[in-house]
């Protein structure tokens, strides 16, 4: 299967420090969550692993899915996501920010998080102000709300940078 | 994450050394994994301590003046957990 994958600048592995070579196979040897294998997002998982560069990365072996995340034995970098870039990212940051302004603006408190949002985008921490958009979005409804403010941040995502559907 | 799963930035300082040594569970492991993805702070001073970590490595006891060894020692000697 074919799934995304951020890294840091220079398809640098952001945990495990692995620089990752274009179109080879690298083996992990098995897939055991959090641990071994190759680590990968499926589109509903990308809000939660941003970082600066986004690839498509082809996974081969058995695939276990859990609910952040996909981990196969053995994967390679198809194409980098040239989409992702840092005007992408700004306008990612400004839709986060518009809805929680539009949702929660006005609401005592929750409104707290636009000024928030607005701070962490003004240092260019866009990961942050998508994770204060879901906490904005759980504090006035509850978990069910953080995931879902999640969903809308990955749909964005792949209508913006034409990704493929899981 | 959600409140329900969050960490604090105390909490991950408390167990980054777990995390280093690959000695958390999965969720405690993907919670701190999460938390570093918007978390500047926290993956600084993850950095800092793989640096600290990579340097202590290449020390050698011949590198460390006596007079500090010494000192070095009577520290690890008197400290007891608080």
């Amino acid at each position: 299967m074919n799934a995304y994958k951020f890294l840091a600048d220079g398809a640098v592995s952001p945990f495990a420090g692995f620089r990752w070579p274009v179109g080879a196979w690298v083996e992990a040897g098995s897939a055991d969550v959090c641990r071994l294998g190759i680590h990968a997002c499926r589109i509903g998982d990308l809000p939660f692993w941003l970082g600066p560069e986004l690839w498509e990365i082809e996974l081969d072996g058995d695939v276990v899915a859990h609910p952040r995340k996909v981990v196969a034995p053995r994967g390679r970098l198809v194409r980098r996501v040239e989409a992702w870039n840092e005007a992408a990212r700004q306008d990612f940051g400004a839709s986060v920010l518009s809805r929680t302004r539009t949702r929660f603006g006005a609401v005592a408190v929750l409104g707290g998080y636009v000024g928030d949002i607005e701070r962490h985008l003004a240092t260019g921490r866009v990961p942050l102000a998508a994770f204060a958009a879901a906490r904005a979005a759980e504090r006035a409804g509850g978990p069910i709300e953080y995931e879902r403010e999640r969903s809308r941040q990955a749909a964005w995502l792949a209508d913006r940078l034409s990704l493929g559907t899981d | 994450m959600r409140l329900d799963q969050e960490l604090t930035c105390a909490q991950v300082v408390e167990i980054v050394t777990a995390y280093l040594e690959d000695a958390l569970g999965d969720a405690d492991r993907e919670r701190v994994e999460e938390h570093l993805v918007f978390c500047d702070g926290c993956s600084t001073y993850l950095g800092q301590m793989r640096e600290t970590i990579a340097l202590t490595r290449r020390l050698e006891p011949e590198h460390i003046p006596s007079r500090l060894q010494d000192e070095l020692l009577a520290a690890f000697r008197g400290w007891s957990p608080a």
